[in-house]
């Protein structure tokens, strides 16, 4: 008798699952890579998905040019040690036009950078598929996303008009002009992503453990000045704190908590008793109420 | 109860009078590293009786909120009881939050001692009974809610025959809002009464009552002080004891393939996750369709081999030899094999805006397997008011009516009651791709129909002569010829002829007699297509 499955297994075997059924479903999938702890968990289980073969399908990583140097760094580092096909796009119109962080406020740059960048990507390379690593816990608007998410021409997304899930039946047949997007992580919590990172021994990018780290005050939040691009504004300061993300995007957009967590077991235990949810750190979703279903509508992953 | 009230920190309601509902709460306890599985908990019920309450209530006894969570409802409207508008944690969609109403099923996960809770918050507006039903394929348990003051509605009963219809037999009725019905245990014995009549008719192997304040928390989290004459569980408790998800490792094998897994030279495996029984390496397997069999060599995984593995594991089989098989079979034991049909009944809910019709082309997709659909009769309706059977062609959204569906070629097809994985399917649109209905399979018919013997047959012959001419002889483009042939079995059966792919692709050395038969259908389908693109 083998060990009866735990809730991991459970949610690795289903997002095994999923990943198959979009490789045999889909003619021309992508993975989404965002370089983050849910890519790396997306990944790792691609990988399984298919073992002893490759994935059969690239990576892509739309790149704002505005992401932490450590991040870029692990991205390579990663593609090159698992011998992985990884593309990189950037919106050169949104370069060539200016839109930065700084001067612009988050909806635009993210919208500009981000969303309009991965729609460039998408239909360059023709990628019918995309797989991302959102999970339906992180966000009110994400609790109602289906694993297989269909996008009608221009990437938007209608929850009106989303196809029921049933069962563990997924249905990739795409209507004309539809593309869709994979979310293999669905039912996976924050807490569960940390629980496979440490159980699988997965390495992750070292923001995520807590350093000493330049950090600049701004509204309540703390930024790690990654470089020099962000000037300073009056009465700031660039104080050294002890600081760790949770979560990783732009670097002037993405707010450091401090903590003491320098390792795995840290985190994990940090995060088990978490009191403030993790996208409380990503500084474009308060916007305003609604505003993640409003920029998954535009075509926001 | 211990355990429970360790972890959720559940302490028993200090003082009678004046109720204040408690808001404050010490922090989560942090949850374990592992947990033994997971439950899915859907809750149901007619609008307004406060489901999105209950949900949110749940969350906040269980500890399972943040603390900016906590804030954004300490800081929103407050309800009429003076408590925080719990639903706002649920209702995510802002179409919903402008009009009150939950639209979507939505997804919430926390974390008890021992187990994950997946809560999954289904509509009960009687327009989204499809949402509910897609809702109750996933659960394992269902949280049915009654408002006290007005019993069992109408929907109610609806909701009571979805889960009856999509086998989820177990059932806790949550009577809420007894804090408005004077905490009347009379009021609550009718109510009660009343849902065990339903839960007899529905099957429904464990059925509990509990009567609840989701806004006040009686009876969710911690015992009621007003209802001192209800003995029975509490309702995070009973969710508690219900035994975790586990597929029946006792249940005959199955293994339906989801793709060929191929890497090098010599590596061929069949990728899949085990739907129930267990396997092991010199088990012998059968493919249910072609009845070809083989021994399992290795069950591979990343990272090591496993010699034996239960039903839930995603694993890639090697054989011990070849057998032709692909994308869509099954794979089982000699002794327990899974019917093979022509047709089958079933009981079905609508799910499109687009009612069926007749002649358009639809695909079923069962386990891994996608088959065309050589026609559906609808014969007739559950009346969910009346719970009565009445004869009718038509299909709309939200019905749930009884068809025979009569399929394009042969196909696993279980009885529900059996086999969950190979006995539910979802039909769909061929052409928008739409998933317009799901349904269990209540009969399964292996004999083939005077329809089928008199239907066109598309053979493999036939279509490596014209539409897959370009293909080369490897096992890739012969799943590329099935697919061609399954999109044009849709395109003549739009064009209204009845068509049969052919059982078995023909393999190897074709003899004359069917070089004759091929030539004789090759004129006839061009004729056909003639007819199609004429139409078009």
């Amino acid at each position: 008798m083998t060990m009866p499955l735990t809730h991991l297994d459970l949610l690795e075997a289903e997002s095994i699952y999923i990943f198959r059924e979009a490789a045999a479903q889909f003619r021309r999938p992508v993975l989404l890579y965002s370089i983050g702890k849910d890519s790396t968990v997306l990944l790792h289980l691609a990988r399984k998905a298919f073992y002893p073969a490759r994935p059969p399908f690239p990576l892509l990583h739309v790149d704002t040019t505005w992401k932490f140097r450590d991040m870029i760094a692990f991205r390579d580092r990663t593609a090159r040690e698992l011998d992985l096909d990884l593309i990189v796009h950037i919106n050169k119109d949104g370069i060539a036009a200016g839109i930065d962080p700084i001067d612009y406020p988050p909806s635009t740059y993210t919208d500009v950078m981000k969303t309009q960048g991965l729609r460039q990507a998408l239909d360059l390379h023709g990628f019918d598929a995309a797989f991302g690593g959102a999970r339906r816990d992180e966000e009110a608007s994400r609790a109602k996303e289906r694993v297989f998410s269909f996008r009608s021409e221009g990437h938007r997304w209608d929850p009106r008009k989303q196809r029921p899930e049933m069962w563990r039946l997924l249905n990739g047949r795409l209507g004309s002009g539809e593309t869709a997007r994979v979310f293999p992580l669905s039912n996976w919590t924050e807490k569960d992503v940390w629980r496979y990172i440490a159980r699988e021994q997965l390495d992750v990018v070292p923001l995520y453990f807590a350093a000493e780290r330049p950090t600049v005050e701004r509204k309540g939040s703390l930024l790690v000045r990654d470089d020099d691009r962000m000037p300073l504004r009056l009465g700031e300061t660039v104080v050294l704190r002890q600081v760790r993300f949770r979560t990783l995007g732009c670097w002037p957009l993405t707010a450091a908590i401090e903590s003491q967590a320098a390792d795995l077991t840290g985190v994990i235990e940090e995060t088990l008793s978490a009191s403030v949810s993790e996208r409380q750190g990503r500084l474009i979703d308060h916007d305003e109420a609604g505003a993640m279903e409003r920029k998954k509508q535009e075509g926001y992953f | 109860m211990t355990a429970l009230a360790e972890v959720l920190d559940v302490a028993d309601r200090p003082g009678p009078l004046p109720r204040r509902p408690s808001l404050v709460r010490a922090p989560a306890t942090a949850s374990p590293q592992h947990l033994a599985g997971s439950l899915h908990v859907l809750t149901c019920g007619s609008v307004d009786d406060g489901k999105s309450t209950l949900i949110g209530r749940l969350l906040w006894d269980a500890g399972a909120l943040h603390t900016d969570q906590r804030q954004t409802l300490q800081r929103s409207a407050k309800t009429a009881a003076g408590t925080p508008d719990f639903s706002l944690l649920v209702d995510g969609l802002a179409a919903e939050r402008e009009q009150g109403i939950t639209i979507d099923i939505a997804w919430r996960y926390f974390d008890t001692s021992a187990r994950r809770l997946v809560i999954i918050d289904s509509p009960g507006h009687e327009q989204y009974t499809r949402n509910m039903a897609t809702g109750a394929s996933h659960a394992d348990v269902a949280i049915l809610l009654v408002d006290a003051r007005t019993g069992v509605k109408v929907q109610t009963r609806r909701h009571a025959a979805i889960l009856g219809l999509m086998g989820v037999a177990r059932v806790v009725l949550a009577v809420n809002k007894m804090d408005l019905a004077d905490w009347s245990e009379a009021r609550f014995r009718d109510i009660e009464a009343e849902f065990l009549t339903l839960a007899q008719r529905f099957g429904f192997s464990d059925a509990v009552t509990i009567p609840v304040s989701a806004v006040l928390g009686d009876n969710i989290a911690k015992r009621s002080t007003a209802m001192r004459w209800y003995a029975g569980p509490l309702l995070l408790e009973h969710l508690q004891q219900i035994p975790a998800r586990q597929t029946k490792a006792g249940g005959d094998f199955r293994f339906p393939v989801q793709m060929v897994v191929r890497a090098g030279q010599d590596f061929r495996g069949l990728a899949g996750t085990i739907a129930s029984g267990d396997i092991g390496i010199g088990y012998e397997v059968v493919d249910a369709l072609s009845g070809a069999r083989a021994r399992v060599r290795r069950i591979v995984t990343m990272g090591r081999d496993l010699d034996h593995a239960d039903a839930g594991r995603a694993v890639v089989l090697q054989l011990d030899t070849d057998i032709d098989v692909s994308r869509g079979a099954v794979l089982a034991a000699p002794d327990r094999m899974p019917t093979v049909v022509r047709s089958l009944d079933a009981r079905l809910v609508w799910l499109s805006d687009q009612p069926f019709s007749p002649s358009r082309g639809y695909l079923l997709r069962t386990a891994t397997d996608l088959v065309p659909v050589a026609s559906i009769d609808i014969r007739a309706h559950l009346d969910l008011a009346s719970l009565a059977e009445r004869p009718s062609s038509t299909c709309a959204a939200n019905d749930i009516a009884l068809a025979s569906i009569e399929l394009g070629r042969r196909a696993v097809a279980e009885l529900f009651s059996h086999q969950r994985e190979t006995g539910s399917f979802v039909l769909i649109d061929a052409v928008t791709g739409a998933s317009v209905a799901g349904g269990v399979v209540t009969a399964a018919n292996s004999h083939e129909s005077k329809r089928a013997q008199d239907a066109f047959q598309l053979t493999r012959s036939l279509l490596k002569q014209g539409v897959g001419a370009d293909l080369a002889n490897d096992a890739a483009s012969e799943e590329e010829l099935r697919r061609r042939a399954n999109e044009v079995a849709i395109l003549l059966r739009g064009a209204g002829v009845a068509v049969q792919l052919e059982d078995q692709w023909a393999r190897g050395r074709i003899d004359a007699a069917t070089v004759w038969l091929s030539v004789l259908m090759a004129l006839s389908f061009g004729f056909v297509l003639a007819i199609v693109f004429g139409a078009l």
